[in-house]
Formats: C-alpha cells, sequence, structure tokens
C-alpha cells in the first residue's frame, strides 16, 4: 500500500531501507523536481542531469530528513542545493561558452511563445531565477508559503515579497502581451 | 489582469502532463537500490543544541581553569548574574541556529548573519551598561592578547561543534560556518569574562567583543573552503 502513503510516511519507511517506499517517493516527487528544474533551465537535459544528481544527494543524506517534519521543504531544500551548485559550475565555464549561455537564455526571455498555457518554462521566463523559484515551488509543487520558506531558509515574509514581485512582472507582461494580441487581431 | 487569472493560468500551466521518460526513474531507482540499506536519523534538535552548549560549556570553563577565574572572581554579583545568563541565552540561540542550518528544509527564523549581528549587539550592550571605567591603559598591547586567547578557545570550540553535527548537510555551508563561528566565538568571550581581570569599558567593548565576529569570519572562510571541497569532490566524480 507504500503509493498511498503520505510523503512523511514514505520517507520514513526509505530511511528503514524499504525499496518499494523509495520506489514510490521517486515516482511520486521526481515529475515535480523535473518540472521545477525545467522552469530554471528550460532544458529538458539539464533537467534530467539535475534530477539524477538530486536523488543522489537525497539518497546520500536520507538520516537528515527527520520523521514527523513535512518532507516536501527537505526535498527542494537539497534540490535547491544542487542547482545552485550546477548554476556555480556553469558559471565557472569558460568566456565564450558564457557568452553563448548569456544568448540562449536571452533567446528563452524573449521567445514569442510566452503565454502559452500550456508551458511553464516559457511563462516564468520573464522572471529573475529566485522569482522563478518561488513561483514553480508554490504553483508546481503546490507548497505553502511556510513550506517554501523553509525549503529557500528564508522567512514567510520574504517568500511573500518575491511571490508578489513575481506576480507583478507576470502581470505586466501578460498585460502586454494581451494588448499585443488585441492590436494585431484589429488590424 | 487579476492575481486569480495568473494563478489560473500558471496552474494550468502546472498541471500539464509531463512525459518523464521511465527509463530515467528507473536508472535513477537502480541506482539508490544497490546501496539502500537502513539509516539512523538525526536525534531532535534540542538534544543536538544541548550538545553544543555543553561543549561551549566546557571549553569556557577548560580554558578559564588552565588560565585562571581572576575576572569571574572579580565581578561582583551583579555582573555575574548578568553576563553569564546573557553568554548562555545567546549560546542556546545561536546553537539552535546552528542545529537548523545543518538540517535541510528546517525553520529558520533569524539569518546566521543577523544572528551574528544580534549577539555582537547584546554584548555590546550589556558591557556597556555594566563598566564604567572609561581609562584606557596599554589598549593595543593587552587588548591583542585578549582577543588571540579569546579566538585560540573558539578554534577547539568551532571545531568540536562541527564534529557533533557532522551527520548533518549543510545547504549553504558558508552560512553554516558563519553561524558556527559565532557559536564558537562566544565560548571565546565566556573564557575572556571567566579569565580576563581588566574591566576597563573600552577594552572589553572593544577586544571582548571582537571575538564573536572574527571566529564568525573564520567560521565563514572555513565553510566557504568545505563547498570548494565537495565542489571539487563532485567534479571529480562526475567529470561533464
Amino acid at each position: 500500500m507504500h503509493p498511498e502513503d503520505n510523503l512523511e510516511t514514505l520517507m520514513a519507511l526509505y530511511q528503514q531501507g524499504d525499496f518499494t517506499a523509495a520506489a514510490a517517493l521517486i515516482e511520486r516527487i521526481s515529475p515535480q523536481l523535473h518540472r521545477f528544474f525545467a522552469a530554471q533551465y528550460g532544458s529538458r537535459v539539464d533537467a534530467d542531469d539535475l534530477l539524477q544528481d538530486t536523488w543522489l544527494r537525497i539518497h546520500k543524506v536520507r538520516h537528515t530528513y527527520r520523521p514527523g517534519e513535512p518532507a516536501l521543504p527537505w526535498f527542494y531544500a537539497i534540490a535547491r542545493h544542487v542547482r545552485v551548485d550546477h548554476y556555480r559550475k556553469s558559471m565557472r565555464n569558460s568566456a565564450g561558452e558564457r557568452e553563448m549561455e548569456a544568448i540562449s537564455r536571452t533567446t528563452v526571455a524573449t521567445q514569442p511563445e510566452f503565454g502559452r498555457a500550456d508551458n511553464l518554462d516559457a511563462l516564468l521566463a520573464p522572471l529573475s531565477e529566485s522569482q522563478r523559484e518561488i513561483v514553480a515551488m508554490l504553483k508546481v509543487a503546490g507548497m505553502s508559503l511556510e513550506e517554501v520558506a523553509r525549503a529557500t531558509s528564508s522567512s514567510v515574509g520574504a517568500v511573500k515579497q518575491k511571490a508578489h514581485r513575481a506576480y507583478e512582472k507576470l502581470r505586466k507582461t501578460m498585460s502586454t502581451l494581451a494588448l499585443r494580441k488585441g492590436e494585431s487581431g484589429l488590424s | 489582469m487579476k492575481n486569480e487569472e495568473i494563478d489560473e493560468i500558471l496552474n494550468k500551466a502546472a498541471r500539464a502532463p509531463l512525459d518523464l521518460e521511465p527509463a530515467l526513474l528507473e536508472r535513477i531507482s537502480g541506482s539508490i537500490q544497490s546501496s539502500l540499506r537502513p539509516v539512523r536519523p538525526l536525534p531532535p534538535a534540542w538534544l543536538m543544541t544541548c550538545g553544543l552548549i555543553l561543549i561551549c560549556a566546557v571549553v569556557s570553563l577548560g580554558g578559564a581553569a588552565r588560565a585562571g577565574f581572576l575576572g569571574v572572581e572579580k565581578m561582583d554579583l551583579l555582573e555575574r548574574w548578568l553576563i553569564f545568563p546573557v553568554l548562555g541565552g545567546l549560546a542556546w540561540i545561536t546553537g539552535s541556529g546552528f542545529v537548523h542550518e545543518m538540517i535541510p528544509g528546517s525553520r529558520r527564523r533569524v539569518s546566521s548573519g543577523s544572528l551574528l549581528a544580534l549577539g555582537c549587539a547584546a554584548l555590546f550592550t550589556l558591557f556597556a551598561l555594566l563598566f564604567r571605567d572609561y581609562r584606557i591603559d596599554h589598549f593595543f598591547s593587552i587588548g591583542i592578547v585578549c582577543l588571540i586567547t579569546g579566538f585560540i578557545h573558539a578554534v577547539p570550540a568551532g571545531l568540536l561543534c562541527w564534529l557533533l553535527l557532522r551527520r548533518g548537510f549543510a545547504v549553504n555551508p558558508v552560512s553554516a560556518g558563519l553561524i558556527a563561528g559565532t557559536l564558537a566565538g562566544l565560548a571565546g568571550v565566556g573564557v575572556l569574562e571567566l579569565h580576563c581581570p581588566n574591566f576597563q569599558a573600552v577594552h572589553i567593548l572593544v577586544w571582548h567583543t571582537a571575538v564573536v565576529p572574527v571566529s564568525a569570519a573564520a567560521g565563514a572562510f572555513m565553510g566557504w573552503l568545505v563547498r570548494g571541497c565537495s565542489r571539487m569532490r563532485s567534479a571529480q566524480a562526475n567529470p561533464d
């Protein structure tokens, strides 16, 4: 009956060496972690790599989860750590590679399909990295403000402020896009 | 555009099915299965905090016992009843912060930088209120000795605290190092308060308080080194 158990129970069983619980966790958490990474990088290959790295890290430090505590912030705190590590590693690349990355990021941010309701990565592209992270946790993982604060090692107030700013930016971009669509429809 | 409309668009996008390759999930399961063994979860946070406080108390008392309890003997009752409980309270808050720093996804009420600022401000205020001798005799020569004495005792306190929490996992080693250094610095101040008989206000305000930020900086530097080493190890393990 493992797949129906909640994450906290599965995590406790995983700590006891139960492979069925570990497999159930992988099946339940991986899609949202993958989407979390994809929303940050917009690259499927990067998201695949980061997901694997995250699970290796989770496995290595699984004893740091304390039974009874919410499991999602624990998963996301580790995922975030892996993402930051990956980001810093990519920052150390050669100047040429960095330029290429900047170009590709600009392309992602200004891609014409922004606003397509089925593409979360494109929707979040205009946001800063920290804002994207917060919105992805709130919307993709369905975490509460308190859980996001735990995962990002910050206060609930700081999370609220970032989410508010992200929504302001999204509102501005979406309104501009809707206006443009309206104008092109008129002409 | 209202927040509810943005919510709706984001929710719709988040609900869109994601075709995650089953082979990827199998690979992850396979890599975990080979090394899956029962593990012992970390002890409760309060127990680890008690351990940290005990380490700091032992280092402070041990250091003062070696150098002499000249400071505490010279203090009046009010000074004794204010300085040591305040030091203990600060050590408890900082120790608890350090424990939470070593547990991913743990609730954090105050950042490590704020804890450092709080510790320094509290000590500075307390010393300013208690000590009124404003002479400055041998300010640098005696002061440097106190700073070094405090720091020398902060180093073993910090290392022992790190050793106690070695099973934890710091998602931000620099922040964890900063808070560990702050805690160790408080142990160093403990040694100085027990030992140093120089009650000149400026001496205590500057040199005793300075032990905390100096050891916090050393801790943050150690955290930075640890982060660099772990990245180097992971780069060697995974060259791509």
